[in-house]
């Protein structure tokens, strides 16, 4: 029996997705949270000094997309083919460079630096996301099948579902121009496992 | 939406309109891997340099500054590298680097060992993320300042934390190699990293000996050195 032990804030943030995996899978793992005062002290011992860390029998794993991609393709939501996993990747991969993009309204909207929200909502925010939703909703149009990549939910999906949710709770509507992904996130929630975890799992501002 | 972008939505279903502009011939034969990027090293020479490692064949092509705009609209997300395999085009640098090396055992051989392969090449993509207004702006690709100042407060912080953990992690792994007993294309992609580096500043990596041996290594793999001497000379 393999033991799962996720380091990680209490935060959906970086923890989240994964969180879902483990949650699609019906697969228990030890959900570890560190409060901001406790975590300096573990630091050290974390590979690359960061979170989240997947402890894995004992073997620490660093870094959220490479933990989200091993347990996506253990439990078997990371793309059935070798082409379709790297699909999968990719997107997951443009939606940290999307981060990145947004990161300086992200910052001060949720009150950890100073700045004015509204003037980088505009400028920074809605930018980003209107080239990035663009994309997601032509991917899901042409795929066809309700999901990113192929024809069942992947961790990209998660990644997509997260967000929208995550940014519809800071900014009311946030998503109300684009229906497609609106509908994509109604349908990855309804999902039998993952409705039961949102309805059972613990609050998190973001 | 990922296909080679040739059939518009309307021909979806046109079995006939697809099948005729396939990349695969009626032979069965398979076409090389096709790699777009730019005449340079960048985030497409770690993705070369698997191939060349691994003694596969690809097409390398290379686009212009000025040809580059015309393909933009057939890249997935509208950028480069992108990788063509059997009509279907594959985005970002890092989903096409890992599905090559794993194509040819250069990704990790257990579930773990790929997954620290991952977490070293992302660790990667945050150094690069938090260097980029110096890096971008000592390899004129965009001015964000005065470069020397740059260089003290955003790279030289940024470096001594991520070399750091790579020479922990290269002692804790102990083959000379970021993972396992051999080149996996993390160690690749950072050394081709630490090429670029020392060209800019060719003293800044005194500190990290380990490192600068590291990078000897990987260059003096043999299919690695003579890429090297043999490819495009291009100043990034």
């Amino acid at each position: 029996m393999v033991h799962y032990k996720l380091h990680y804030f209490g935060l959906y943030a970086r923890g989240e997705p994964i969180r879902q995996v483990f949650a699609l899978a019906g697969q228990e793992f030890e959900d570890t949270r560190y409060s901001m005062e406790e975590w300096p002290q573990h630091k050290a011992d974390m590979p690359f000094g960061q979170l989240p860390v997947l402890e894995v029998d004992g073997e620490l794993l660093p870094q959220s997309m490479a933990i989200l991609r091993f347990v996506g393709r253990r439990f078997g939501y990371a793309g059935k083919t070798d082409v379709e996993q790297a699909q999968v990747d990719a997107i997951a991969d443009q939606f940290q460079d999307y981060f990145n993009e947004f990161k300086a309204y992200f910052v001060v909207a949720v009150g950890f630096a100073p700045g004015d929200k509204e003037q980088l909502f505009n400028s920074v925010m809605i930018p980003a996301r209107n080239k990035m939703f663009q994309m997601l909703s032509q991917i899901l149009r042409s795929n066809g099948t309700g999901f990113l990549v192929g024809d069942s939910v992947t961790y990209a999906d998660l990644l997509l579902s997260i967000h929208v949710a995550g940014m519809d709770g800071l900014t009311p509507g946030f998503a109300n121009d684009y229906p497609r992904l609106l509908e994509h996130r109604q349908r990855v929630e309804s999902i039998p496992a993952l409705k039961h975890y949102l309805e059972t799992r613990p609050f998190a501002p973001f | 939406m990922f296909c080679c972008g040739y059939c518009t939505p309307e021909e979806e279903d046109s079995q006939d309109a697809t099948s005729s502009k396939k990349n695969n011939s009626s032979l069965g034969k398979k076409m090389p891997m096709k790699l777009y990027y730019f005449d340079g090293r960048g985030t497409g020479e770690a993705i070369r340099q698997v191939f060349k490692l691994a003694g596969e064949d690809f097409e390398d092509v290379r686009f212009s500054m000025d040809e580059w705009p015309k393909h933009k609209a057939d890249m997935p997300f509208g950028q480069i590298p992108v990788l063509e395999v059997d009509g279907m085009m594959i985005p970002q640098s890092a989903a096409i680097g890992r599905y090559v090396a794993k194509k040819f055992g250069l990704a990790g051989k257990t579930p773990t060992d790929q997954a620290w392969v991952d977490a070293c090449v992302d660790q990667f993509k945050d150094h690069y993320t938090e260097i980029n207004k110096w890096y971008y702006t000592a390899l004129g690709f965009a001015n964000h300042g005065d470069k020397e100042s740059l260089y003290k407060s955003v790279y030289e912080p940024a470096r001594d934390k991520f070399y750091d953990f790579l020479q922990k992690r290269l002692k804790k792994n102990g083959s000379g190699f970021l993972v396992e007993n051999s080149a996996t294309w993390a160690d690749l992609l950072i050394a081709d990293h630490m090429h670029t580096i020392l060209q800019l500043k060719p003293d800044t990596l005194q500190r990290f000996p380990e490192m600068l041996a590291f990078k000897k290594r990987v260059e003096e793999l043999p299919q690695i050195k003579k890429w090297i001497a043999t490819r495009p000379k291009t100043p990034f």
